[in-house]
């Protein structure tokens, strides 16, 4: 075994072909995409990699496959045709889906019932929940349900030998084995290809408000939204916009309409003097629109509520300095959604300078998407995790031969 | 056993005073709160810091000495019984709460720190600790981490997990790592998010960043009689299906019932099936949802509702519900405590075939459970005096669990695998997914030293040994009840 002695993709295509149909199964320029009908063709179609030494890409439809360290071609293992609601269990509160299936196809299904899944990802229409669970992706909604480490209950994997496996169920609560669903969970297709999730739900927020406020700095949100989250308020989302001209403040709530008009009062007073206005809906799409910036390299930044506007203040100092241009969304939690766009050496100095502050107090910097003359400048990862040799590990445990999306997962994993 | 050789070792690592090798002190540590497992450990080591389990584990490490990492001892399916002749790692000395940042919302502990005591010290700034096991006056964090421990509360606060943020860990290798970190999603895998209900089987924990949450506006607790549990189980589904998350829902049956009024005197109706609903939240919410809730039960042919009308009265209802496992010593010489989950609208069907199984064999089973998750507390009640009965009754226990398997569930909501269910895991998951799990396992702990032998099903072919209750020392003593 071994890439060096690796056959030509296109001698394995009739193999691929005859696990999958040979309508399945394309020589695409330097890869080969096939489309496993279920769960047994998964594992054939590893086996036959792994003996061919050739590296796997898990796809959904694409949104994210710029996400990370580029991985060599070979065969991209694509779960479209997987996309079916097994089953919503909704007085239990639960469904189980296949990976294939579109976020806003599963969610429309489980509203019948008016219920969801309390996450709010990136392009909803097309991005497939293996997708979203294997980059960990999540908006507004984790300040008030978690993310997907406290949504997913259960998950089938197929292993790089084609092992099939099952781990936590179809119950919320449940401490029988290892959470191995956990580590799967933001692991970028690294250590197994996920073939169906289970999720526990929430009902759809009936009644819900969106208050925005303005200002021209964050600084003057320093201290309402410290007032704000040492409330007793819950709000289903608490998000800062800036932009190098304009910052303002969103706050969403969903509770009864008597509890809404009680908080939208406490809300006026914590803002006060910074007049609060009611505001549409459309504004949570603000950080979906920094994914879609053309020729920006995007940044995830991570770091604690109470340095969010202490920090987003001297970010858009720094740009100002090297006349960059930059959009921000920062969701209340911490994860701060970055678009910046500069000349490639103003670009490299702006992120190492962000990192290296946020990593100083336990935060960091993952540079999700990046502009090609940017790529081979910075460490997309910028893991300086003391736990990345048990990291190593696991995958070498988990994916001995590395075929799994090599190279692309912190620390070259 | 352990060598004049390697327990000079052990006392170079921490001292002589932190180092017991004596056997009748050794007999403090030989089991948990499963009492009737028990094993002598060679030594037990009582660390102060980090570096110090470092040193006790690269000891471990060097001869493969089998260790043990231990808390107050609480635990209901043996995980923390020791390793014959091997090393059990105290934690009590390590009780410090090194950081509370109302800011960021987190505290940062060390391994050692009751549970109770983290909401005791963030209470002046309106915050708690969610998740809260029954024995939440004794159990520590550590033990909690490695349980991955809820409580009634986890219906809508969620479990341990939900709220740990970061963690210090010495790997069985003793390298000292951090999974996590207070800010979200660290780059990298989520080991925490692993570490956490890994039965100690993983590593030792030494200091722990945990969430705390905004302590709510209202909260008020309802009770409501009905004639049967079905009933009670009935209005919960309703409760779920109106949209309604509460903050716990707990159901007793009439013999959890009796023996928890013998013991607490919480002023219980007396009826077939006992409903709690907690409700927390904005005032004008509560008031909303509680009248809704108040409207379910009577549909559902409640034959009393009413809500506890102060703090005190609220605090008596739970103090009930915390007791009954440890009550039905009122009822039973002995029982056995199980923990199964099944879906929640389970529950009626369950609920008949646990009797008809009890009544096949002529045993009772008193029924308590988190009715909002569907995580049952089965109590097996027998007589070991009668010969044979004990047998029986252990075996009833153990079809229980394969019957919340047969019906989508779990084997295990809170307690943990352990000790106690090591089979039954077996019954729960496949070959594969077993040895998935063990490529984890092996990825931290190539040599099997940390808690060898629990969790995962025995090679060899035989049935688990459950245990009947007996009461915990502590029980005993009247500090805590123990579940």
């Amino acid at each position: 075994m071994g890439r060096a002695t690796a056959p030509a993709l296109e001698d394995l295509l009739p193999q691929l072909a005859a696990i999958a149909g040979v309508e399945h199964a394309q020589l695409r320029g330097e890869t080969v995409s096939v489309l496993p009908a279920d769960i047994h063709q998964i594992a054939a179609i590893l086996r036959l990699a792994r003996e061919n030494g050739l590296a796997v890409t898990p796809s959904g439809n694409g949104t994210k496959m710029s996400w990370g360290n580029p991985v060599a071609p070979g065969v991209c293992l694509g779960l479209e045709r997987m996309n079916a609601l097994r089953e919503h269990s909704w007085q239990d509160m639960t469904c189980s889906v296949e990976a294939g299936c579109t976020w806003t196809a599963m969610q429309t299904q489980l509203a019948r019932h008016g219920q969801m899944v309390a996450l709010d990802p990136l392009w909803p229409e097309r991005a497939t929940i293996g997708g979203i669970v294997a980059t960990n992706d999540g908006g507004a909604l984790r300040l008030r349900y978690g993310g997907l480490r406290d949504l997913i209950i259960g998950m089938t994997v197929v292993l790089s030998d084609g092992t099939i496996a099952k781990t936590g169920g179809k119950v919320v609560k449940n401490v029988a084995g290892y959470d191995l669903h956990k580590l799967l969970t933001g692991s970028f297709g690294t250590l197994g290809v996920i073939a169906d999730i289970n999720f526990r739900l929430h009902p759809v927020e009936a009644q819900s408000r969106t208050w925005t406020a303005e200002a021209p700095d964050p600084s003057h949100f320093e201290q309402p939204l410290r007032a704000l989250l040492d409330s007793r308020i819950t709000a289903s989302g608490v998000q800062i916009r800036m932009d190098a001209e304009r910052c303002a403040l969103d706050i969403r709530e969903a509770a009864t309409p008597e509890c809404l008009d009680d908080h939208a009062a406490q809300l006026t007073q914590f803002f006060d003097p910074i007049p609060l206005c009611e505001s549409s809906a459309s504004v949570w799409s603000a950080r979906q629109d920094i994914f879609d910036r053309t020729g920006a390299a995007i940044l995830k930044a991570s770091l604690l509520p109470s340095q969010i506007c202490p920090t987003l203040s001297q970010l858009r100092q720094w740009t100002r300095t090297e006349n960059a241009e930059i959009a921000v969304t920062a969701q209340c939690n911490g994860l701060v959604d970055i678009a910046l766009q500069a000349a490639p050496d103003a670009a490299v100095f702006l992120i190492e300078r962000l990192r290296s502050t946020l990593c100083a107090s336990g935060g960091s910097v993952v540079a999700l998407q990046m502009p090609a003359e940017l790529r081979s400048r910075i460490d997309v990862w910028g893991c300086g995790s003391n736990a990345l040799p048990l990291m190593r590990e696991i995958k070498r445990r988990f994916d001995p031969d590395r075929i799994l999306n090599p190279g692309r997962f912190a620390g070259n994993i | 056993m352990l060598t004049v050789a390697q327990i000079a070792e052990l006392r170079a690592a921490v001292g002589a005073d932190a180092l017991i090798t004596g056997e009748s002190q050794l007999q403090t540590y030989e089991c948990d709160g499963l009492t009737n497992f028990r094993v002598l450990p060679g030594a037990v080591t009582l660390p102060r810091t980090a570096a110090e389990v470092q040193a006790i584990v690269r000891v471990c490490a060097r001869h493969k000495i089998p260790f043990v990492s231990r808390g107050a001892g609480t635990g209901l399916s043996g995980g923390a019984l020791p390793a014959a002749g091997g090393v059990v790692i105290s934690l009590a000395r390590m009780n410090r709460i090194l950081e509370v940042n109302y800011a960021d919302r987190y505290v940062v502990v060390e391994p050692g720190v009751i549970n109770s005591h983290v909401t005791q010290r963030v209470a002046p700034g309106g915050y708690f600790y969610a998740p809260d096991p029954s024995s939440q006056s004794v159990c520590t964090i550590g033990g909690n981490i490695a349980e991955n421990s809820g409580g009634a509360h986890c219906l809508k606060y969620g479990f341990t997990v939900t709220h740990t943020l970061a963690l210090d860990v010495v790997l069985p290798n003793g390298d000292l790592v951090t999974f996590g970190s207070p800010s979200l999603d660290a780059p990298g895998y989520d080991l925490a998010g692993v570490f956490v209900g890994s039965e100690g089987t993983l590593g030792v924990t030494t200091k722990i960043t945990l969430r705390i949450v905004k302590r709510p506006e209202v909260v008020q607790t309802l009770l409501a009689a009905f004639d049967s549990p079905q009933a009670a189980g009935q209005t919960v589904s309703d409760i779920i299906a109106a949209g309604m998350l509460p903050s716990a829902m707990e159901i007793m049956d009439t013999l959890a019932i009796e023996a928890a009024e013998a013991a607490v005197h919480a002023h219980y109706p007396m009826c077939g099936g006992l409903l709690l609903v907690e409700l927390d939240g904005p005032a004008i919410d509560v008031e909303t949802l509680m009248r809704e809730t108040r409207a379910l039960c009577d549909k559902n042919g409640a034959t009393e509702v009413r809500v506890a009308q102060s703090e005190r009265e609220r605090m008596l209802v739970w103090k009930g519900r915390k007791a009954a496992f440890a009550a039905m010593g009122r009822i039973s010489p002995n029982y056995i405590v199980q923990d199964g989950v099944i879906p929640r609208t389970a529950l009626p069907q369950v609920l008949a075939e646990i009797e008809r199984m009890a009544a096949a064999v002529n045993l009772r089973v008193a029924n308590v459970f988190h009715a909002g998750d569907g995580n049952l507390h089965p109590l097996v009640l027998y007589d070991r005096t009668i010969e044979g009965q004990e047998e029986i009754a252990l075996d009833l226990s153990y079809r229980i669990l394969h019957l919340c398997v047969d019906m989508g569930g779990s084997i295990t909501g809170e307690h943990g695998v352990g000790k106690e269910k090591q089979q039954a895991l077996g019954y729960m998951f496949s070959e594969p997914d077993l040895a998935t799990m063990q490529l984890i396992r092996c990825a931290f702990d190539p040599d099997g030293i940390a808690n060898p032998d629990k969790v995962f099903p025995r090679t060899r072919l035989c049935a688990d040994r459950s245990g009947p209750y007996k009461p915990h020392p502590l029980e005993t003593a009247g500090v805590a009840e123990i579940f």
